[in-house]
């Protein structure tokens, strides 16, 4: 039997008077690569973001493995994105002052990693990627599928459990798009990290081994990956 | 997260380094202005300090313990003038040889010698003899150091004596020590001399105070500069799991390295402005430079307790930006300001008043406590009130204009009037500070009556000989009745060149009885053409009552009134009234003093200027002129740099219009209303309020209608405002640059 490790029950979320997430279920398994679609406005991205432990729901839970992560304080969660999530989202997720180098150095600092120790970290996923030359740019000066690549990297660099995709290609043009999600797809087999992944392409959803379709803040049907 | 913190804080590219450089330029004006006050209070107390020893014999100063033998002095203190400049004279005789030596003496002038500050070294030079060498009798021995000198430039003499001499001194007396008690320290029965230590102190407190709101202003401004950048920063930072704590780290060093460097940047702006301070004479005197020195208690507090303040600063305000991972993207409008922001500002003219209504607090403590609060009250009121007339101004701006930029500019501001009114608040205040001083100034100068008849006050110098004028108080003359003037001292300084016309004022017996008034005397009608500043008799008198030099400002000005002619050669004479040159009247000075040694002759002029209703009037001016130009100039960068900041800030926004199509045109005068439409609506509050502010003062306080200021404030604020929209045009040409299609693209 798959293991469950993250799993979303009865999940309520309402800004202000508008409600975006109305009692929300969904189960990832341990390595799955699980595609949230849905139009704009479904709630698709706050589903996400509840899982992650960036916002915290109304009602429902949200757990990682046995544990609810929906009721642990802010500095629990902030430690948990830190050492056991990763991100990519559809731009600005990158610091702009600090380089390339830094960016993806940066949740090994956070962590308490020496500077040294974080730095070589980076550089071995810089090779991986392909972003060699990349490191001593900042955010400005990277085209949109490097400044990508470096966030997939940076994502990837804590070697977390759960790696979060908010349409991630959703600035890139087709090609571009597509070499970045093999390259996101292959690293997290690899590593076998789980991945959540945030779209409203098919295109990308296909990516998945399993879809499934939020609308107005429900999941609605579960669809098994063609 | 420290190592992190300064890697953003000077590699974090150029808007963190702009930044960095204004927050440490806001704060290194701040730290400036607070070295300034401190070491200006010091300032006012070491020269408050250094006019002990010229209290030396009077009533009340503290008894030094005297060393077993010895001998005493005859000293006595009397003032003189040259050309409005006071001279502080000390005449002095040793009764032996181990008298008290004053300060800045090695020792004491023997009979024939005197010694003189190095000012008035150079002026004796400089002067010619008749003028004022020629008072002082033999030879200079040398200089008073600085050690009995209130400033640089202070006029003192110590003249030696012999005790013959000094013992047909009325006011001399033997004293045993010098004194050190301050004038500031001598509660009665000391000589007005000095200045008001606590009351200038106190001055420079308030106008500390009132420049704190501009540079605090200024400072919010800078550390609000690149805001959105730095809550992307966090946010992003949040996202891959800074904790709250760690982002606050990041900010309090940013902060801290700003402040550190304002500190130190601030410490060297004091060095640099410290000599020009010296020579702004707000107590009357210019200080010396090593007065104007900082304790050593209060640097700590100074380079410590700066940066720890920023750091707790930034510590509080990272509380919002750190909420959320999502940083920006979850933002909300906040709700529009409402009408209760009107309240402070009502209860702040509301104190002021009922203090018309209720009559003014009776001591100068009550009145200060009373005003101060009030007009700080309103001047909080100001910046609480400021948001929601802005929104008033932007949505009457917006209504039912078919004008894009018009439109965008109104929309933007009624969205976030708090930011609209930010960019301006340091000019509003500014211009409130000087509306609210121009008013009481105005007010106060006409008020003032000068009794000059049409005639220049310097060119009319009397000699009182009914009473010995000396400072803070009158008394009788020598043997209770006035010295004879002699025919030859008539006819001596009528012969003294440059002096015009003499008249002899002598003792009023038409009204047997009455109060002995020593400002009235009269007059023979046929002497005033000789002396126009006396007025003129009505045709046909032949003898009239005047008032002579009155100092009391109620009676300023008082007819000549004819009276019954007594035989006036056989009446006492009570003073010597002189027209003439201003050169002229010095060489009469000196031969009237060196003929009535007790006495002290005065123009006109200087009666009025030394007044000490009218220094401290002078003293307010040259405070308040300090108060608005510095506010002017902070609030004028807080402008430039809110609107650069803004313009940087909005550069996607801007950028997206103009790949939409809106001309550059367009956009510029968006920018040009977002900060001008506020500027103007809340300039004409804001001067309106600070008029009122004022009049209800000078109703208050003073019993006087508000004066209106006169066409030089309209025109100070037409400029002002002239120039707060020519620096808002200055950015500008920012605008095509950070606009560009490549922004629309990268942002």
């Amino acid at each position: 039997m798959t293991e469950t490790l993250l799993r979303a029950i009865g999940v309520e979320l309402a800004f202000g008077a508008t409600p975006a997430l109305r009692g929300a279920d969904v189960e990832v398994a341990r390595g799955e690569m699980l595609a949230v679609m849905g139009p704009s406005g479904s709630g698709k991205s706050t589903l996400l973001h509840c899982l992650a432990g960036i916002l915290v729901p109304d009602a429902g839970e949200i757990r990682l493995g046995d544990d609810r992560i929906d009721v642990l304080p802010e500095a629990a969660r902030s430690a948990l994105r830190r050492d056991r999530f990763g991100f990519v989202f559809q731009f600005g997720q990158l610091v702009p002052e600090l380089t390339a180098e830094e960016n993806v150095a940066l949740p090994l600092l956070l962590g308490g990693t020496r500077r040294p120790a974080a730095t070589a970290r980076a550089r071995e996923w810089f090779a991986r990627l392909g972003l060699d030359g990349l490191e001593g740019r900042r955010s400005g000066e990277l085209s949109g599928g490097q400044a990508q690549r470096v966030a997939l990297a940076r994502a990837l660099v804590v070697e977390p459990d759960v790696l979060f995709a908010d349409e991630p290609t959703g600035a890139l043009d087709s090609l571009t798009g597509e070499h970045v999600m093999e390259l996101l797809t292959a690293t997290a087999r690899e590593q076998g990290t789980t991945v959540v992944l945030v779209t409203h392409e098919p295109r990308v959803a296909a990516y998945a081994d399993r879809e499934v379709v939020v609308r107005d803040g429900r999941v609605t049907s579960l669809v098994p990956a063609p | 997260m420290i190592r992190l913190g300064l890697r953003l804080t000077f590699r974090g590219g150029r808007e963190a380094v702009a930044r960095l450089v204004i927050t440490a330029l806001a704060t290194a004006l701040g730290v400036g202005m607070l070295l300034s006050t401190v070491a200006g209070m010091h300032a006012v107390r070491a020269q408050d300090d250094r006019y002990a020893w010229l209290e030396t014999g009077a009533g009340f100063v503290h008894p030094r313990p005297v060393p077993a033998g010895t001998t005493p002095l005859l000293w006595s203190l009397s003032p003189d003038e040259f050309r409005g400049r006071i001279i502080a004279r000390v005449d002095l005789a040793a009764l032996g040889d181990r008298s008290p030596v004053p300060p800045g003496l090695t020792r004491l002038p023997a009979a024939g010698e005197y010694y003189a500050s190095p000012a008035l070294v150079t002026l004796l030079k400089k002067a010619p003899h008749d003028q004022l060498a020629a008072r002082f009798p033999g030879r200079l021995a040398g200089t008073i150091g600085a050690a009995a000198l209130a400033a640089p430039d202070s006029l003192v003499a110590v003249v030696g004596r012999t005790p013959q001499e000094l013992h047909a001194y009325p006011r001399a007396q033997a004293v045993r020590y010098i004194s050190t008690t301050s004038p500031a320290e001598c509660r009665s029965g000391c000589y007005a001399i000095g200045i008001d230590r606590n009351g200038v102190q106190l001055v420079l407190g308030v106008v500390a105070a009132a420049l704190l709101f501009p540079l605090l202003i200024f400072v919010g401004v800078a550390s609000r500069l690149s805001a959105a950048r730095r809550e992307q920063r966090f946010a992003a930072m949040r996202l891959v799991g800074a904790t709250p704590r760690q982002i606050a780290v990041v900010s309090t060093v940013e902060s801290t390295v700003a402040s550190a460097l304002g500190v130190v940047a601030g410490c060297a702006l004091f060095a640099a402005v410290r000599p020009l301070l010296a020579r702004v004479p707000f107590t009357g005197a210019r200080f010396f430079r090593s007065d104007l020195a900082v304790p050593a208690a209060a640097w700590p507090l100074i380079v410590l307790g700066v940066p720890v303040a920023a750091a707790l600063a930034a510590r509080l305000g990272m509380r919002r930006v750190s909420i959320s991972p999502l940083g920006v993207s979850r933002r909300t409008t906040p709700p529009p300001p409402r009408a209760w922001r009107l309240l402070p500002l009502l209860a702040g003219l509301g104190e002021l008043t009922f203090f018309v209504f209720a009559g003014r607090p009776r001591t100068t403590e009550g009145q200060l406590a009373a005003y101060l609060g009030g007009v700080l009250v309103t001047m909080a009121g100001l910046v609480v009130a400021g948001p929601w007339i802005t929104l008033l101004a932007s949505r009457l701006l917006a209504r039912g204009t078919g004008r894009p930029a018009v439109l965008l500019a109104g929309r933007r501001l009624a969205d976030d009037p708090r930011a609209g009114y930010r960019a301006v608040s340091g000019l509003v205040l500014a211009l409130f500070a000087a509306s609210i001083s121009i008013g009481i100034m105005a007010t106060m100068h006409g008020k003032r009556i000068v009794p000059t008849y049409g005639h220049d006050p310097a060119e009319t110098m009397v000699l009182r000989l009914n009473t010995q004028e000396f400072p803070g108080s009158f008394t009788e003359p020598p043997g209770g009745r006035p010295p004879a003037v002699p025919a030859s001292l008539v006819a001596q300084l009528t012969a003294v060149p440059g002096v015009r016309g003499l008249t002899l004022v002598r003792r009023d017996v038409t009204e047997v009885g009455r109060f002995a008034d020593p400002f009235l005397g009269l007059v023979r009608c046929a002497d005033l053409p000789h002396t126009p500043a006396l007025g003129r008799c009505p045709a046909g008198a032949v003898t009239a009552r005047i008032v002579v030099a009155d100092t009391s400002e109620g009676r300023s000005g008082k007819a000549v009134v004819p009276v019954a002619s007594p035989d006036l050669a056989s009446l006492p004479v009570i003073a010597v009234v002189l027209d003439g040159t201003r050169g002229g009247l010095e060489r009469a000075r000196t031969v009237l003093e060196r003929a009535f040694p007790h006495f002290v002759p005065f123009s006109i002029a200087e009666e009025q200027a030394n007044r000490p209703s009218n220094q401290l009037l002078e003293q307010f001016q040259r405070l308040a002129d300090v108060v608005v130009f510095a506010s002017l100039v902070v609030a004028g960068c807080s402008l430039a740099v809110t609107v650069a900041g803004g313009l940087a800030e909005r550069k996607r926004p801007f950028s997206l219009l103009r790949l939409a199509g809106a001309p550059l045109g367009v956009l510029r005068r968006v920018v040009l209303l977002e900060s001008g439409l506020p500027l103007l609506a809340l300039a004409v509050v804001s001067a309106g309020v600070g008029f009122l502010a004022a009049g209800l003062f000078t109703r208050s306080q003073l019993q006087q209608t508000l004066v209106p200021p006169g066409a030089g404030y309209y025109l100070g604020v037409v400029c002002g405002l002239v120039l707060a929209l020519a620096l808002i045009a200055s950015t500008l040409p920012l605008l095509a640059r950070l606009t560009g299609p490549e922004t629309a693209r990268n942002g």
